[in-house]
């Protein structure tokens, strides 16, 4: 397989003739490779990074001569074989995975057929590519300084391969590399902010195959007790005000309303939306005190997740029914949006449930669970609606029910073994059997899953919401009051509802206990916390101002500093910049241009000489020695002629002495006496020459 | 088609050869220095572009930044490929000396300015010497072999000076049109007489007598030449008339003659000429050099023989004029007639 790279473009009659490639610079090549499979480590399929880390080795010690390089067949072989795992791996499915594993795949096959100057281009084309895809995974902050090491270990070793014999080549590099990216610095910033962020040219939505953490539209018994195992990041908040309390915090994502066997789903498949821009941004101007920012990691889904009476403020969000909110695109990457918390009276309150929805929300599989039900009819035909929820929560808050990690696994009748039998659950167990009671009664009942709580980040700027807060609880719908948030975990467990997970479990010890390197298990190591809180909100700022430095968030900055500029404005002012800094780079050089040639002294008096022998009426001839011109000016004007033909000879050595010492400021200063000699000679006649030194070697 | 290609070189050159005027010392500045992308920059061109599509199509910021940042970096580059030349001056300190067909050195001289230049390279025909680096404020002296395709001045129209330093993406060029000439021998070939050898014993040994001479060279008859040296015997049997040419002995002068090869093309004689002269001055021996217009007396030792050479090489040619745009005796002239026979 070769890379259909132009290569016609590389051949040209004055390009070098094919050279091989210096051992250093293909070194810096591989060390650049090694750094850009890094942030996909976990992307890749393992036999992939093993036969990068093969191909590239093999290459490395055919460089130092250990081994040669296959021939022709064998890298067909090889060749045919990776391409024929490859196939079996991905099995026809296309994603944004598999056509970046294609593209590693390439690169490692690429490097057996890496011989010469050109090869090391085409690599360093696709390696500059790489990390562009790389940008498309990750980006965080750590992750895009490892991308940008691996720029400039590549374009360290493109300055190796065009001086390999330079000494020092490899510090003197580093430095140049240094002094031109602080140099053009302020061009790259100012392109940053200005450069106009225009819409997608055409949609291309990002398929990923990886399944990301995170809630799923369906909840069985024991999901979210997974999840809870995940110390993943899944939002971040910036509260424009005081931010509600910690058991208040109930981030709404979506709905489950429908019970199949075991199963809580989505009743109504979603409203179809097309694909628009990706709107990642959501910032605009400061957070009013009701105002609150989230930050979402990528889910791949259009969930945004909403404290409860929230409306929607920047536009890359609407609302859906039940007062919950979509992206217009699935969040590929993070997303930024802003929410306002609006009066939570003004719910749908007022408003009864239409028939259609009476039945959704009472709806029940047909039979199973007996004790339950039987406990419902109970319930439900002695009490009042409002009544039958406080005995239910009365009944989990007293009896002992258990809030655990590890529940027992409830196959037949799960929800009566629970309530009845086990009592030992997670949120999920929970919810669902308190629904499923409530509908049974005759209460129109959802489970509602997203998260609760969030912990403060470094400086309590703002809360950091991981996947261990993922949480399902009940609504029911109370006659006069409307959608009522009823949560059995926070009778059975209030810690976890008033802070959080980790304190619920404290006495089980379960808390992460798979999830050895978080630094969020480790609560008590206070540096730890520390560090990983400041690294967390580097991060956060990072993410909000460069990353999420988008088409809304550019327009709202322009506005503020500029007032009113539109795309087309933005437009011309890049071509403005960087028109400007052209011309301040021709500029500096111009004058740079002027000063060396004020330094060239030497260089200076000889054109000073010039012009005098043109005033004399002794044209200059290009290419004359100085020794022609000296004659021609003798005999033009002969009271002259001994000191021109000093100076002559003192010229001729300077030139074309073997010693390639520039001249020294002794000689310029004698050279200088002669021209002031002549000058003086042409106007009074002759006068003894002052003496010149001549080199041994005249 | 190629017609005009021609045509539009041929006015590219005449517009490059004002904007460098013919001299042996150039200082390289913005008026004269050329720069391009190479074709990896054309390449590297593309990419970024691909990679601004990239950046819009899936919103990302960082690759908006990356992108911006190889961008600025390519500019930056432009302007340190620029320099590297800029400031530096080249001089031609010696055109070299040699025999036709072969490789003359020439030694340039690379001085550079306030800036380091680096990773440069001097290019004539398909003669190539890279990698010269120069530190600021210092001069190096280079040696690039200047192909050569046949006797006479050598001057090639321009030698150009390269750098694709630091990135490889753009190239700085710019020539010297240098105005002093090397010279190029004839090529040495074995003079036919000196091939012969003597087999006429008896008769030689007379000839030797009436010459006062003991030892002879066979040439050609040619007019003005006495009777009694012609090889009446030789004349009888093969009918060509062969003179003996006695050889010098130690201290006394001989001739090397232009007159020696009657019907003989010049160029032949010249080669000729060359190879005696080589010969007798490897030999030690005394000789002078007579060439129509040109009369060298006779001597011996190095000095002499490359006067000798030199006269031969620059025989009935015309010193290359400045504002002549043609190159003299490379060989890619030859290369050129040869293919094509295009008006040079």
């Amino acid at each position: 397989m070769k890379l259909s790279l132009p290569f016609g473009l590389f051949s040209g009659r004055e390009e070098p003739p094919k050279e091989t490639i210096p051992g250093k610079a293909l070194l810096w090549l591989i060390a650049a490779f090694a750094v850009l499979l890094v942030p996909q480590w976990d992307r890749l399929p393992v036999w992939l990074i093993a036969a990068c880390v093969v191909l590239a080795g093999w290459r490395w010690l055919a460089q130092i001569g250990r081994v040669g390089l296959p021939g022709r067949w064998l890298r067909t072989g090889i060749m045919l074989i990776l391409m024929a795992v490859y196939i079996a791996t991905v099995q026809g499915r296309f994603t944004v995975d598999t056509a970046a594993s294609f593209f590693v795949l390439a690169v490692g096959l690429k490097w057996l057929e890496t011989r010469s100057a050109r090869d090391f281009y085409v690599l360093f084309f696709i390696l500059v590519y790489l990390a562009t895809v790389n940008f498309l995974f990750r980006q965080d902050i750590l992750w895009a300084l490892v991308n940008f090491a691996a720029i400039a270990l590549l374009l360290v070793g493109l300055q190796t391969i065009n001086a390999p014999d330079l000494p020092n080549a490899i510090g003197r590099g580093w430095k140049r590399l240094g002094l031109l990216m602080l140099k053009t610095l302020p061009v790259v910033i100012l392109l940053f902010v200005f450069f106009p962020r225009m819409a997608p040219l055409w949609s291309v939505p990002m398929v990923s195959g990886q399944a990301r953490s995170g809630i799923s539209d369906t909840m069985r018994p024991g999901d979210i007790s997974n999840l809870a195992q995940s110390s993943e990041r899944a939002f971040r908040v910036t509260f424009g005000g005081d931010a509600p309390d910690y058991r208040d915090r109930y981030w709404r994502g979506l709905i489950l309303d429908r019970l199949d066997g075991e199963t809580w789903r989505q009743g109504d498949s979603e409203r179809f939306f097309r694909p628009g821009r990706v709107a990642i941004d959501g910032g605009v101007g400061d957070l009013e005190p009701n105002q609150y920012d989230v930050l979402l990691e990528p889910t791949d889904q259009r969930w945004a997740f909403a404290l409860d009476g929230s409306e929607a403020v920047s536009d890359n969000v609407v609302e859906a029914e039940q007062n919950l909110f979509r992206f217009r695109r699935p969040a590929d990457s993070s997303v930024r949006y802003r929410m306002a918390l609006g009066n939570v009276a003004a719910s749908s309150a007022v408003q009864g449930l239409s028939p259609l929805e009476q039945r959704r929300y009472l709806q029940l599989p047909a039979q199973g669970n007996p004790r339950a039900r039987e406990l419902a009819q109970q319930l439900g035909s002695q009490l009042s609606p409002e009544q039958t929820v406080m005995e239910l929560m009365r009944r989990f808050r007293e009896q002992e029910y258990f809030y655990t990690l590890r529940p027992p696994a409830m196959p037949e009748d799960g929800i009566d073994a629970l309530l009845f039998d086990e009592k030992r659950g997670f949120c999920a167990h929970y919810a669902g059997a308190a629904t499923f009671v409530f509908r049974a009664a005759g209460i129109p009942a959802r489970v509602v899953v997203g998260y609760q709580g969030g912990d403060a980040g470094a400086n309590n700027e703002y809360y950091i919401v991981r996947q261990y807060d993922a949480h399902a609880w009940v609504e029911v719908w109370l006659e006069g009051r409307g959608w009522v948030r009823v949560d059995p975990t926070a009778a059975i467990a209030p810690s976890r509802i008033e802070s959080g997970l980790r304190d619920a479990m404290a006495d089980e010890g379960s808390f992460l206990e798979n999830e050895l390197i978080s630094p969020q298990r480790y609560s008590d190591l206070q540096v730890l916390q520390w560090a990983s809180l400041q690294l967390d909100r580097i991060n956060y700022q990072w993410q909000r101002w460069v990353v999420g430095y988008q088409g809304q968030s550019q327009m709202d900055l322009m506005s503020r500093l500029l007032g009113g500029v539109g795309m087309k404005e933005l437009g011309y002012l890049t071509a403005g910049i960087v028109g400007l800094a052209l011309l301040v780079a021709g500029l500096v050089s111009a004058l740079g241009m002027k000063r060396g040639a004020r330094q060239d002294a030497f260089r200076r008096v000889v054109s000073s000489w010039h012009r005098f022998c043109e005033q004399a009426g002794v044209p200059v001839r290009a290419g004359e020695t100085p020794e022609a011109l000296a004659q021609r000016l003798s005999r033009a004007v002969p009271a002259v002629s001994e000191s021109a033909r000093v100076f002559a000879r003192a010229v001729n050595n300077h030139y074309y002495s073997a010693s390639s010492a520039p001249a020294s400021a002794d000689d310029t200063r004698r050279l200088k006496r002669l021209l002031r000699t002549m000058k003086r000679q042409r106007r009074n006649g002759p006068e003894p020459v002052p003496e010149i030194r001549t080199p041994p070697n005249e | 088609m190629g017609m005009i290609k021609q045509s539009v070189g041929r006015r590219f050159s005449r517009w490059i050869n004002r904007r460098i005027p013919r001299a042996d010392s150039v200082l390289f500045s913005q008026k004269n220095i050329f720069i391009l992308p190479t074709g990896a920059g054309v390449v590297f061109g593309i990419l970024l572009l691909i990679m601004l599509i990239t950046g819009i199509n899936y919103q990302n910021s960082l690759i908006y930044l990356l992108t911006f940042m190889l961008g600025a970096l390519f500019v930056g580059a432009m302007h340190q490929t620029h320099r590297n030349l800029s400031g530096l001056s080249l001089s031609l300190v010696q055109p070299g000396e040699g025999v036709a067909g072969e490789d003359i050195p020439f030694r340039f001289r690379v001085s550079s300015g306030k800036d380091d230049s680096l990773a440069i390279s001097l290019s004539v025909e398909d003669s190539r010497v890279a990698g010269i680096h120069v530190p600021a404020g210092e001069s190096k002296d280079v040696t690039l072999p200047v192909p050569s395709a046949w006797r006479g001045y050598l001057r090639p129209d321009r030698v150009r000076i390269e750098t694709r330093f630091p990135f490889g993406l753009l190239k700085a060029w710019s020539w010297v049109r240098p105005s002093s000439a090397g010279l190029v021998f004839p090529r040495l070939l074995a003079a036919p007489e000196a091939l012969s050898t003597l087999e006429d014993g008896p008769e030689n040994a007379a000839a030797a007598k009436t010459a006062g001479q003991d030892e002879a060279d066979l040439r050609p008859w040619r007019e003005g030449d006495l009777s009694p040296r012609v090889m009446w015997k030789r004349f009888a049997r093969s009918g060509q008339m062969v003179v003996a040419d006695w050889e010098a002995k130690q201290g006394s002068p001989h001739w090397l003659d232009f007159a020696a090869f009657p019907g003989v093309d010049n160029e032949l004689r010249l080669s000729y000429l060359a190879w005696l002269v080589q010969d007798r001055a490897a030999k030690g021996a005394r000789f002078g050099l007579n060439l129509p217009g040109e009369l060298i007396e006779p001597d011996s030792g190095k000095v002499h023989a490359e006067r000798c050479l030199r006269a031969l090489a620059i025989w009935g040619e015309e010193k290359p004029r400045d504002d002549d745009a043609r190159a003299f005796g490379t060989r890619r002239k030859l290369d050129r007639a040869a293919g094509g026979g295009s008006a040079v």
